[in-house]
This record gives C-alpha cells, structure tokens and sequence, in this order.
C-alpha cells in the first residue's frame, strides 16, 4: 500500500482495480475522463495486471461491448458523464432485463452548474427510469468504498449498478492509501454460457420485469440493513440536548457512517442517548436534515460553522437529526422510517432533481405521516445549479429558525413560494473588492487556445461565406467556443454530432441559404457518421467542416479512431475520415491547414459552392499536443493601431495597449503578443493589413530566443498536475 | 482549520500549486481536500482551486471554501485576485501577481484593463482588512529564466509572510516530492530568490 495524493477519478480507478475489475471502457467526458486515463497509466506501468481499457468510439459502442464481457463473467466498469449515458441507454435499458454474470458498475458523472456540460440531468432519475441501483457518494473517500461495493451488489443481484459522483467529487483531491499492484479477476473457467435468458424477447421481458421489481425490492432492504451498504446511509442527532461525547460524535461523524447506520435493530429506536440530554430530560429533535452526495459534506460544514457561531454566543444549535443518503435508489425506507420517526419537518438540500425530496414526499404519503417536508418544491432550497457551505448556512439556520440569518438565500432561487427575500446581515461582513463604474474588472470566458488551429477554420469559413445567408452549426468540443466574439461562427449546439443531421434539416426549410455544419475528429466518429449517411442518402445540400486536431482536446487530449493510439499501447492504422467520407458517397471533399488562410479561404469557397453534401477537412494538429514555435511580434513602426488582429480572430495571445506610441499608430495605440501564450501560429501575421505582426522564420529561432520565449518551454515540459487533462 | 484559495488563469499552473500545498499538509499529518476548476474554464477563463489543511486536527469535509474564510489567497493575476476578495478571512492575506493577462474582451472593448490600477485599488481597500502583498513576478521569473516558476514563487511569497503554519522549507520538501526531478532545481531555485528578497 501506498499513500498518494489523487483526485476522486484517480481514486475511483484504483478502488475498481482492487475490486478485480477486468475490462474497462468508456467515452470521454468532463468530469468523468480521468478515470479510464489512470486505468490506463496503470497498465502502462505494468502495476494493473491483467485488464483490458480503452476508450470505445461512443458511450453505446462501451457499454454493448462490456455487457458481452459481462456475459462471459468479467467485473466490468463502463465510465461517461452524465450526457454520455443518453447515448448508452439504448443498451442500458435492456440490459437490465437481460442481466449481467460479472459485476458490470456503470460510473456516470453528473455535473451541476452546470460547469462544463449541456443539461443539469440527474443521473438518479436515469436509475429509477431504468430500474437499477445507484449509489451517490459524499466525499471522494465514500466513493471508493461504494466502487468497491458496487461490484458485490451487482453480481448478487446480477444487476448493472450505477456509482454516480458530481463535479465536485470527480475532480476534489485527498490522500487514500492505494494498492501497489491490482490483478485483474479471471473470467470463470465455464465463460459465457448459453442460454435462452441472454436474448430478449417480449415473453423474456416481461418475466425480467417481475425479476427486476422483486430484486429492487431485496436491495432497498439492503441498503437499510446490510451493514457494508447500510453504512453509506448514516444517521445521527445532534444540537442542543445530546451529551457531549455525542455532539464531538455528531461534528465528526465520519462520512462512511456512524454506527447507528449499520445497526439494523434498532429500527424504531434512532439513538436511545438521544432522548436523554445527560441530565435526564428527553429532548426529541422535532427537525430532521435529509442530505444527497456532496450537499452532505456542505450541509455538515454548514451545521459546524453554526455550532460554533452559536457557541461564540454562549448558545446551543436546537436539537437536529441529520441524514445523509448514499443509496438514493431503490430508497430505503426502512431507514426512512428510523430517521423520520418524532421529526415534524424535514429539509432536504441535493443538488439537480429533488429525488430525495420526493421519495420522502411518498413515504410520508403512504405512512400518513405527520412530517412537513421542505426542499427545492417548497422554495427551501436551490432548484437548480449547485449548492455551497453559504447558501446551506443561511438556510439551515432559518429552517432551525436560529435568529441570527448568515446570508442571502435568495440567489439562484425560482420558486413562487420563495420571494426573493432580502440578504440579512451575515455574522460578519465579508471583504469585497469595489470596482468603479467606469473602470470594472475584465470579463474572462473560456476561449480557444492562443494558435488554436479552429481559429483558422472558423475565420477561413466565414471570410469564403461573405454576405451569402447561412446557418452555422456547432458541435460538442472546443470548437464550440467559436460562438465567442469576434468570431461569432456557431449558430447552433444541441448534442453530440447533432451539427451535420441540424444543418440538412436547415437545407429542407430553408433552402436559399448555405448551410454548415462544424465537427470535430472525435465528435465525427462518436456520433458524426449516421448524419454523414443520412446527408449522402437523403441527398442534403450541406457542407461538413471537420475539424481535424489530431486529438479529442476538450476532455483533455484522448486518442480516437482517426489516431490509431489506443490505450492498450500497439498502435492501429488510424481510421481515415477522407476515406470514410469517400466510401459513403461524398464526391466533393477538399483539405485545407487552417494556419494558411488564402488556402483555407479558397478550399471553403469550393466546398460551399458546390450543390450537394460536401466536406472540407480542416487538418492542424491541437496547440496542446504540438511544441510551439516562436512567438509573433509587433513591428511598432509599422502597427497602425486598427485593432483588425484583435476584432478579426480575437486570439487571446494578442492584446491592445492603448498607451503604445509609434510613428504609423500615432494616439491610437498598438497591438501587443504575449509572447507567454503565443506560439506563433502565424495566423496573426496574414490578416494584419500592414505587415506588422511577424514570426521569425523556422530555424531562426536561436536558443536566445526560446530562452526569452517561455512558451517555447510549455507543453511537453510541462509541470506535473498541469500534464492531466484540461477538460 | 486553515483554508487556501489559488486563483487564477486556466494553464497558469494553479492545480500544481494546490498539489503542493496538499503535499505540505500532508508531511504535517493534517487531513487535507482540494478542489480544481477542470473543464471548459481551462481555455483560458478564470480557474480556482480551493486547499483546506486540518491543521488542528480537524475533519475536512467540504472540498470549497465558504466566504470569508480564506487565511490565505494566491492571485496568479490582478484581476483575479479582486475577483475573488470575498473568500479571504478579515485579516487574512492575500498575494498576487502583478503581471495581467488581457482577455480577448478586454482588448475588445472601448475600456481597457489597466492591471496596475487593480493593484493599487485593492490595496488601498484591504489596507485595514488584511495583509497585502503584491509580488513582481514579472521580475522574479526573468531572474529564473522561465514563468513556469510563477507558482512556486507566490507560494514562496505567501509562505514567508507566515499566514500559515507552514514555511518556505516544507515548501521546498513538497516542491522535491511533487515536481517532475528535472523542474525541481528551477523550482527551488524560485524559491531562494524569494527568500533573498
């Protein structure tokens, strides 16, 4: 064993390697991706012994292809973000019917905010709809242990289980003590063994379907009294009233549970200490907190600062019981029922859908239970994007109905029943940076990289477009940041390959107009090619630009088919998207690097002009993956102060300073590279009317130079965290 | 509990910095968390990455910061150092860079972002609050002959100041345990030419 820093990702990939995993696929995906990638480092080093990782062409391809090794008896991990498992549900919903032999866990990232995805979808919704457990960790610790659960549960119940951390679980760092070396587990000598159950059929189903209600049922039971699952479910009471040795008990419960948890006796009784408050007066809490995956860790956080916020006062918080739910589906009401038991209210705090909040709504229903729940339906928390330590704060405090009001709880909130109340003074009030009116602080939203080679494509585009109508459509990648200003190049972003079917449908209602669709290598084979047979078959006029880097870059630089890198390490001849294009029927298709703008200008121009599907391939390999060359410079006798560098392309390398003097620019200013981030592309250089920008010649570029240029030692060299994925 | 905010541009190497300070922690047997901005904001938008250090022994459970609780804040650029005051502790400490990075908007809009009035605005506004310290990194990475060093050399700054139960030599033993070998003479290198300051 070994003690090593590691991000939740990183961890959850070690805690499935223990568990014997041995076939491991998936798409990339924020926040999901670093796992198959520390799978596959591990297998690199020769420390995962035995298992099979890669990247599969879409999240449907993974998941097809770990339910056959599943079938044959492999602990199976497919591994996506939470939008990735639309693509995969068509297999998901049946595979359920159909069963699994080796444990198969289902590692589905959810993302609220959200930060970097296209829906605030709750993957536990996705598990009730397709009837299967899912298990919903607090703290990246949680979530190892429950990886390593999950693998059990599912070969006992020959069910897919789904582990579904968020963004703030799949990227937070802590140290875990680590297995050197994994040995995959072997796939049981009888292997796949034929049988009428493994081919769904109407009559199969509708057996499966009673199979799946009964096995919901088992492990809902599981989830309240089995003492390893039971854990991820954790009760305790707390405030004023408990003894003390209780209350140091309540402040560090540990996430993994307390011992109430586990205890499947004492159903009816929460915690016999509690209703004694060491001088022997019973002090029942009449309020519980109910609390899903990272909002635990926030909702405890929360509950300490106002511990001690009450403790400065010479004050006590009021009795409270606090619940964290590690296993949202199949529910457990048996746990339910111990936690609710003497409560007259409920606050539920989750972020996404309130799942929770309404498995509590229908217990309380057919209990007739007495108990008020509050939560996002009730205006009492967030209903949407994620929650934090403040916001928790404020509305825990007001639900325990402590006077003292920390902050404004009425951010974000949309709820008729919750008018916008106005922020209360907090404890103390918060430093703040006051920017005058006329002098704010920048604004800085993503954009492409400084030399991005998209840049290019979506400039030469639109410059071969000119004033003729069109419609451009975007896709999922970087590339949809050519949306930003001064490019302004995407029109459209729905899902997944969705830019090349969107455009033909745009060549149907609206046929005067060019249309065009964006995508990216890795886009084009995950979810591109039915829309490119659609456009052959269908006959649509569109032109499909594909942005060819050479890398899957928005996750943070995965192979793809069209590189032939696999994870495995033999390299295969990388898929071609010329020839596939060829092959389909496409008879315009024309190339272009994006760094030459006349050409690319020109290559455009062809493709548009042509009546029928056509292509152009747009090939530059991403900034991130290639050594820069020398930065771009600014002749400041020749700068004219135009601002057309910064107004054409808007490349983050280049910036105005407007007290720049030189002879052509006179009061105006002048343009200026960062030479930090410039890697001389060259881009700059053929849209500057005057000959002003410049990049040294290749070869020229001197030691002296690379010394002065410190971009010159990015990349490659790059630091160790900064070496990870950038997605 | 002590609490830590890097703020900064995405690819200015704030991940690295927080890795180094769980690193620091951990040699002091403290619980530790981080939390990264990992994702689109990486291309170039304003990234933070939150550290929290049980140094009294505490459980660390929430893996970000609430307001106002930050001992100490490392801004990596000017604007991004006022854009997150509100998580700094009265009396805490904020350091920062002063060298900007101008984003594509500002260089497209009629008003400019002048970074040295940033700096001297939140100096003015934290005079009484907390400490201040501005470093000229700008001068610092010239004397190590790269910017790749700008985040070990505001954790240098940082930690000479003494906001944290941490020295510039646990950073020095993190930098050597975290660092790629061939970057850790730079790297301490960096960290001299700040202690010499």
């Amino acid at each position: 064993m070994t003690k090593k820093l590691l991000m939740g990702n990183e961890a959850f990939a070690h805690a499935a390697l223990e568990a014997g995993v041995r076939v491991v696929a998936g798409y990339p995906g924020t926040p999901s991706s670093e796992l198959i990638e520390t799978v596959a480092k591990l297998h690199a080093s020769g420390a995962a012994r035995g298992v099979h990782v890669e990247w599969s062409t879409n999240e449907k391809a993974a998941l097809e292809l770990l339910a056959g090794a599943s079938y044959a008896g492999a602990r199976c991990l497919f591994t996506c973000k939470q939008v990735g498992l639309n693509v995969a549900s068509d297999p998901l919903m049946s595979l359920n019917y159909v069963g699994v032999k080796g444990g198969l866990v289902l590692f589905v990232a959810d993302d609220p905010g959200p930060i970097s995805s296209q829906t605030e979808q709750d993957t536990r919704r996705f598990a009730a709809f397709a009837k299967m457990p899912v298990l919903d960790p607090s703290t990246p610790d949680e979530g190892f242990a429950m990886m390593k659960e999950a693998f059990d549960l599912s070969e006992r119940y020959h069910t897919p289980v789904i582990v579904r951390p968020t963004t703030r679980i799949n990227h937070a760092s802590t140290f875990f003590d680590v297995a050197d070396a994994t040995d995959a587990r072997s796939v049981p000598p009888e292997g796949f063994e034929r049988d009428p159950k493994w081919i769904i059929f109407p009559r199969r189903a509708y057996e499966a379907h009673g199979e799946i209600n009964e096995r919901l049922r088992a492990i809902a039971c599981d989830f309240a009294a089995e003492p390893a699952l039971a854990a991820f479910n954790p009760i305790f009471d707390a405030g004023k009233g408990p003894k003390e040795t209780e209350k140091a008990c309540a402040a560090s419960a540990p996430a993994l549970g307390g011992s109430l948890a586990g205890d499947s006796k004492k159903q009816t009784s929460v915690s016999r200490e509690t209703f004694d408050d060491g001088n022997g007066n019973a002090c029942t809490p009449l309020r519980g907190i109910v609390a899903g995956g990272v909002s635990a860790a926030y909702a405890r956080e929360a509950l300490r600062m106002l511990e001690q916020r009450a403790a400065e006062q010479g004050s006590e918080l009021p009795a409270y019981r606090f619940w964290q739910v590690g296993t949202p589906y199949p529910f457990p009401e048996k746990t339910a029922a111990r936690f609710t038991e003497g409560l007259d209210e409920v606050l539920v705090v989750e972020e996404l859908d309130h799942v929770l909040e309404d498995e509590l709504l229908r217990f309380a229903g057919r209990t007739h239970a007495a108990f008020a729940v509050r939560g996002k339906l009730t205006g009492d928390a967030r209903d949407r994007g994620e929650n934090d330590v403040d916001d928790l704060a404020a509305r825990i405090a007001r639900f325990l109905d402590i006077a003292e009001k920390q902050t404004d709880v009425s951010r974000e909130t949309s709820s008729p029943e919750s008018p916008s109340a106005p922020a209360t003074a907090p404890a103390s009030t918060p430093l703040s940076y006051d920017a005058p009116a006329d002098d704010p602080l920048p604004v800085r939203p993503p954009v492409l990289c400084a030399g991005c080679p998209h840049r290019g494509s979506f400039y030469a585009v639109k410059r071969a477009l000119g004033k003729a109508p069109a419609v451009l459509c975007g896709d999922i990648g970087c590339y949809t940041l050519g949306n930003a200003k001064p490019l302004d190049a995407v029109d459209t972003c729905l899902c997944m390959g969705a830019g090349i079917t969107m455009a033909q449908g745009f060549a149907v209602a609206e046929p005067g107009k060019k249309h065009v669709a964006f995508v990216g290598d890795s886009t084009f084979f995950a979810s591109g090619l039915p829309g490119i047979v659609n456009a052959v078959y269908n006959g649509h006029d569109v032109t499909v630009c594909v942005l060819d880097n050479a890398t899957t870059a928005m996750t943070g630089s995965q192979p793809h088919p069209g590189t032939g890198v696999t994870l495995m390490g033999p390299k295969r001849t990388p898929v071609s998207i010329e020839r596939v294009l060829q092959a389909v029927g496409f008879e315009c298709i024309v190339h272009a690097d994006p760094l030459d703008l006349d050409a690319s200008v020109a290559a455009s121009a062809e493709a548009l002009a042509f009546e029928g599907p056509s292509a152009i391939l747009f090939e530059s390999p991403c900034v991130q993956l290639v050594r820069p060359g020398a930065p771009a410079a600014v002749d400041a006798d020749a700068c004219t102060g135009c601002k057309k560098c910064i107004t054409e392309i808007g490349c983050p390398g280049i910036g105005f300073d407007g007290d720049a003097r030189g002879p052509k620019s006179k009061e105006r200013g002048q343009a200026f590279v960062d030479a930090s981030l410039c890697n001389g592309c060259g881009l700059c250089t053929q849209v500057c009317p005057f000959g002003a920008l410049g990049v040294p010649p290749a070869g020229q570029l001197a030691d002296a130079d690379a010394a002065e240029n410190p971009a010159a030692v990015s990349h490659e060299t790059e630091a160790p965290a900064e070496g990870g994925p950038h997605a | 509990m002590r609490n830590v905010l890097l703020a900064g541009v995405g690819g200015q190497g704030t991940v690295l910095a927080a890795k180094v300070l769980a690193q620091a922690a951990q040699e002091k047997g403290w619980q530790v968390r981080t939390a990264e901005t990992i994702g689109m904001a990486q291309r170039g938008g304003n990234v933070v990455s939150h550290v929290r250090m049980g140094d009294g022994g505490e459980e660390v459970l929430a893996p970000l910061l609430a307001h106002g609780t930050a001992d100490l804040v490392v801004a990596f650029e000017p604007a991004e150092a006022a854009r997150v005051v509100p998580f700094l502790a009265p009396g805490g400490t904020l350091v920062t860079a002063t060298t900007a990075l101008q984003p594509v908007t500002a260089a497209l809009s009629k008003t400019p972002y002048r970074a040295a009035a940033v700096v001297a605005r939140l100096q003015e506004q934290l005079a009484d609050a907390a400490t201040f310290v501005a470093v000229d990194d700008a001068a610092l990475c010239a004397q190590a002959g790269s910017r790749k060093v700008l985040n070990t050399l505001l954790l240098a700054s940082a930690l000479k100041t003494g906001c944290l139960p941490l020295d510039v030599d646990d950073l020095r033993r993190a930098i050597s345990s975290c660092v790629k070998p061939r970057f850790v003479d730079l790297n301490l290198a960096a960290i001299d030419a700040v202690a010499a300051r």
